[in-house]
């Protein structure tokens, strides 16, 4: 986990203070509470579900995506959406 | 990041979509039965219409149950999209046991929450779901005597058959 400490990844969710989280997207910095991470989460699982990914690939082959009640406005291509998706699941998966 | 998120949240994710998934499906039932009491009603048939105006309400109840859980356990609650239901029906007997099949996959559906909430150690969510597997019981079992009252008054007419259910 140390190592990890210095490497810096194209997508971070970062705790900050007790209800604060940071999101980094390649270069984008926003500030979440965690009821916003919890509708980012949801956001996300819906768009990647098999149906819904198809969908997008077919058409636009991106998403935008408003984050943090929308405060923010992101343009993600379906790598970075994946990513995205994948940054959270390791978040919220520890129960 | 991990330990942060388990200090906000009571209950795991997995049994949250599941339970947001619970949401739906009663809130799907309760405007379904809202179909079936329609129907009643306009065919006076008093015993049934109320069954299903109560079964409707009943419905709602329980996804509220659910809603209020997973929001003061932490999580999300999602207000869901209430998908079409069937307005039209071929006779009362069609509508009961439609309706037993209805109790049935929501009990299925439970069942399915209360397997995750086991599976990952979520306690509180097994705990607050007992409830519900325990009422499903109640739910179909009504239903079912129901069923046999029509299986016991053969052919005789709708409006007699619905004197004869039980009164709300």
């Amino acid at each position: 986990m140390e190592i990890l400490s210095d490497i810096t990844f194209n997508i971070q969710l970062k705790k900050i203070t007790f209800c604060n989280y940071q999101l980094k997207i390649d270069q984008k910095v926003m500030a979440l509470t965690f009821p916003q991470v919890l509708q980012l989460r949801n956001k996300v699982t819906l768009l990647t579900s098999e149906e819904n990914l198809e969908d997008i690939i077919q058409n636009e082959n991106y998403v935008l995506l408003f984050i943090a009640d929308k405060k923010h406005l992101v343009f993600l291509e379906i790598p970075i959406l994946l990513d995205l998706k994948d940054e959270l699941s390791y978040c919220f998966d520890n129960f | 990041m991990k330990t942060a998120i388990r200090r906000q949240m009571t209950i795991s994710t997995d049994v949250m979509d599941l339970l947001n998934d619970q949401i739906a499906l009663e809130m799907h039932a309760s405007a379904s039965y809202l179909a079936m009491a329609s129907w009643c009603d306009q065919r006076e048939l008093v015993n049934s219409k109320a069954f299903f105006y109560k079964q409707s309400e009943e419905e709602r109840g329980h996804a509220m149950k659910i809603f209020e859980f997973v929001n003061d356990a932490g999580g999300a609650s999602i207000s869901p999209a209430v998908p079409f239901v069937g307005n039209d029906f071929a006779g009362l007997r069609e509508i009961y046991e439609m309706s037993l099949d209805q109790e049935i996959r929501v009990t299925q559906a439970i069942y399915k929450c209360f397997k995750k909430a086991r599976s990952v150690d979520d306690f509180a969510s097994e705990v607050f779901l007992q409830w519900f597997v325990t009422e499903q019981v109640e739910e179909e079992d009504t239903v079912r005597s129901i069923l046999d009252t029509f299986d016991l008054m053969g052919d005789m007419p709708l409006k007699m058959i619905d004197e004869r259910l039980p009164k709300e």
